[in-house]
């Protein structure tokens, strides 16, 4: 590279390159960081809609099955299949969509449980212990009462229990998950940060080589010049000269040589 | 002293650093684009951007003064490691500013403290630059920059006479050109074999390539969390224990050695003495380690000793037991070989063996004078006598040495720490070592000490890979006149 023009340009392009640069990185990593923020929100918001709805269905579901235990309302079995199965559809797309699957297995087994001793109950009467001596409505209704209470409203509160962990498994899970999101946001704000240190370094580094190598010869030869048009000192520059003020220099002198010539 | 000039060489280094980024970002490509591309990637470009820039303007230099080589050695290391830190910030994870600085200090000094917890969740192209940093900082960047960049010429001359002390010339009889060559050439050949014997050992070939260079510059970054530990493999210790004590020997002597001349290993006082350490303190380690009963036989007892008597005495720091668990008399003789360390010329950090012969001489030659008051003792190494100019610098340096062992110790312990931690870490550090006792020991690390600790030892790598004075010297004012 010869000429000063150049190098002053190249110096130039590589600042601005390099803005660029780390610009485009840190849209790059800013993209990611909303990209991340965006699927851990969603999955957040999905994770607290499934567990609404199943509490929603496990109370439909105590409900219906109470009426059947207590008044014998079997129009209510329909209902209790129905929120049993809507339960643990409920389960498959929270084990199909959930970010974190932890507390998902031992909800599975609850429900499955709860399955279970309702529909012995509910559609296999015969095999609860009955009192076989009153055999009468209310007392139905009293052994019914006293199944839901001892046997059907522990599981279902070990159940409620369950999907209130997977719930607030959600919340609890999303400090390290917002610590990583913390993390992603230092790194989309790291290289911009990094790079405005190294653009300093570079533009102090520019103006002192402009001084040492461009401002402080023309000032020499400018003092030189002046020295020889004064007081007739001879032109000569005590400095490193490149490039266009090489050749500055060494045309003041032809022009010097040229007209001591003409003056003869 | 003319400071573009110095910008222009410390620039050279830059390029250096930069290719080794980019080589990483490469590996971050080919390893699915992993979190550390674009860290690397722009840092290689900041590097490069910063490196080249004063080329565009300050021509070759047809000389150099003994003071602006000493300020581009000095300059380059420092700066070296300034920029070192890009991919650790850029990265983030457990890289905080301190953290950072610590870890790229670490690095270019070859010393190999780290600050990591989990050293196995960085992603593979910052493990390989973490680990490039180290064989980098071993051979000296300033000996990369030599060879790399032929454009220097006469200005190699003041450079190396920086670089390499002039203890450390003395095995080197040849030109400074040719003497950089053989740097290079014992270097990259022995990372190679050892690499290969490593991957036939059985480990995949990035980490046989990592702990090959680690080995090889004994700096002591390892990519697993418990180091050698971790393959629990007897032929890989023997093969890294192999590759750090050849890497602690002089290399003008390794040269010498395969070109079968006169100034071989096996005629070196130095060598000897340093070997003959080495296999004294594997026997004491062992026996205490066999009859404390930590170790069920004395095969055992044996093979960790000598693993980590060499790895100590090399300045490595690789690990294949914790030492803390060790009798107190084990621990002693491990931060005595920490202290004493291995040969001048070499990738070695420490105090170097070659002056604590020279000073052992000097006392004997102390006692001998007492006795006969009139005698004329001449104090040899190999048979050359040594001029007083070198015999004074060796004791200075030496009390230096132990001075700054002694005020790090001080300060470690104003900040809270136990003494042994606060003494081996100290010793660890100015002689980048890379792991002590207590605390910091081979399981350990420099995570939990205090951020003001964390500068502190970052200095002292620093002062004990520049020898010192090197350091000191730029921050006096009339250094810059």
């Amino acid at each position: 590279m010869k000429s000063l023009g150049n190098r002053v340009t190249v110096g130039f392009l590589s600042i601005v390159l390099l803005l660029f640069a780390s610009g485009i990185i840190s849209l790059f990593e800013l993209g990611n960081l909303s990209n991340d923020t965006e699927i851990i929100l969603s999955a957040s918001r999905r994770n607290i809609e499934l567990a609404k709805d199943m509490l929603n269905y496990a109370h439909e579901h105590s409900q219906a099955t109470l009426y059947v235990a207590c008044f014998d309302d079997t129009a209510q079995r329909d209902v209790c299949r129905r929120t049993m199965s809507d339960l643990e559809g409920k389960l498959a797309a929270a084990r199909s969509e959930a970010v974190d699957a932890t507390g998902l297995d031992s909800l599975s087994a609850s429900i499955t449980r709860l399955r279970a001793i309702s529909e012995s109950y509910l559609f296999e009467p015969q095999a609860i212990p009955t009192d076989t001596l009153v055999v009468t409505a209310n007392a139905t209704a009293h052994s019914g009462m006293r199944w839901y209470n001892e046997q059907y409203k522990a599981t279902y509160d070990q159940m409620i229990e369950r999907i209130e962990e997977f719930m607030t498994h959600t919340h609890s899970s999303l400090a390290p998950r917002a610590e990583q999101l913390n993390k992603n946001a230092y790194r989309s704000v790291a290289p911009v940060l990094i790079s405005l240190v190294v653009l300093i370094a570079i533009v102090l580094m520019f103006y002192f080589f402009i001084r040492v190598y461009c401002v402080a010869p023309i000032a020499k030869i400018n003092r030189a010049l002046g020295d020889f048009l004064s007081y007739r000192i001879p032109f000569t520059i005590k400095a490193d000269l490149r490039d266009e003020l090489k050749e500055l220099a060494e045309n003041i002198e032809k022009l010097i040589g040229i007209s001591k010539i003409n003056n003869r | 002293m003319r400071v573009s000039i110095i910008l222009r060489y410390v620039g050279t280094v830059m390029l250096c650093v930069s290719a080794f980024m980019m080589v990483s970002a490469v590996i971050s490509y080919m390893n699915n684009i992993d979190s550390g591309f674009y860290p690397l990637l722009l840092s290689a470009l900041l590097t490069f951007t910063l490196g080249a820039f004063p080329m565009l303007f300050v021509p070759r230099a047809t000389s150099i003064s003994n003071k602006e080589g000493f300020s581009i050695v000095v300059g380059s290391w420092v700066l070296a490691s300034v920029v070192g830190m890009f991919p650790y910030l850029i990265w983030g994870g457990e890289f905080s500013l301190i953290n950072a600085w610590f870890e790229s200090v670490s690095g270019f000094t070859a010393t190999g403290a780290t600050i990591l917890n989990d050293i196995e969740q960085l992603p593979q192209g910052l493990l390989f630059y973490r680990t490039s940093s180290n064989w980098l900082g071993g051979v000296g960047v300033v000996m990369f920059a030599l060879v790399i960049l032929p454009s220097l010429g006469t200005s190699r001359m003041s450079l190396s006479n920086v670089e390499l002390s002039s203890l450390a010339k003395d095995n080197y009889r040849y030109r400074t050109q040719v003497i950089v060559r053989i740097l290079l050439v014992v270097y990259v050949g022995l990372t190679a074999v050892t690499t290969l014997a490593l991957k036939a050992a059985g480990l995949r070939w990035f980490d046989a390539l990592n702990h090959a260079m680690s080995a090889c510059a004994t700096a002591g970054f390892s990519t697993k969390n418990a180091s050698i530990a971790f393959y629990d493999n007897v032929v890989v210790e023997l093969i890294l224990a192999g590759a750090m004590l050849i890497s602690s020997i002089h290399f003008g002597l390794i040269y010498a050695t395969f070109l079968r001349k006169s100034n071989n290993i096996f005629r070196s006082e130095v060598v000897r003495t340093y070997i003959t350490i080495v296999i004294l303190s594997t026997l004491f380690v062992a026996t205490s380690l066999f009859g404390a009963n930590i170790f069920p036989t004395v095969w055992e007892s044996l093979r960790h000793s000598f693993f980590q008597v060499v790895s100590l005495i090399t300045t490595t720091g690789f690990a294949t037991a914790d030492t803390n668990l060790w009798t107190p008399f084990a621990i002693v003789i491990l931060i005595f070989v920490s202290i004493v360390c291995a040969c001048a010329g070499s990738t070695t950090g420490g105090m170097k063996i070659d002056r604590v012969l020279i000073f052992c001489k000097i006392l004997m030659a102390r006692i001998r004078r007492q006795q006969h008051p009139n005698a004329v003792i001449r104090i040899r190494v190999d048979g050359i006598a040594q001029d007083a100019d070198l015999l004074n610098s060796v004791v200075v340096f030496i009390v230096a040495y132990i001075g700054l062992i002694f005020m790090a110790t001080l300060t470690n312990t104003l900040f809270g720490q136990d003494l042994m931690t606060a003494f081996s870490s100290a010793v660890a550090c100015i002689g980048n070592v890379g792991p002590g006792f207590g605390e910091v020991g081979s399981m350990g690390n420099f995570a939990n000490i205090p951020a003001i600790l964390k500068l502190q030892d970052s200095l002292l790598m620093l002062m004990g890979r520049l020898e010192i004075f090197g350091f000191i010297q730029l921050f006096f004012l009339k250094w810059w006149r």
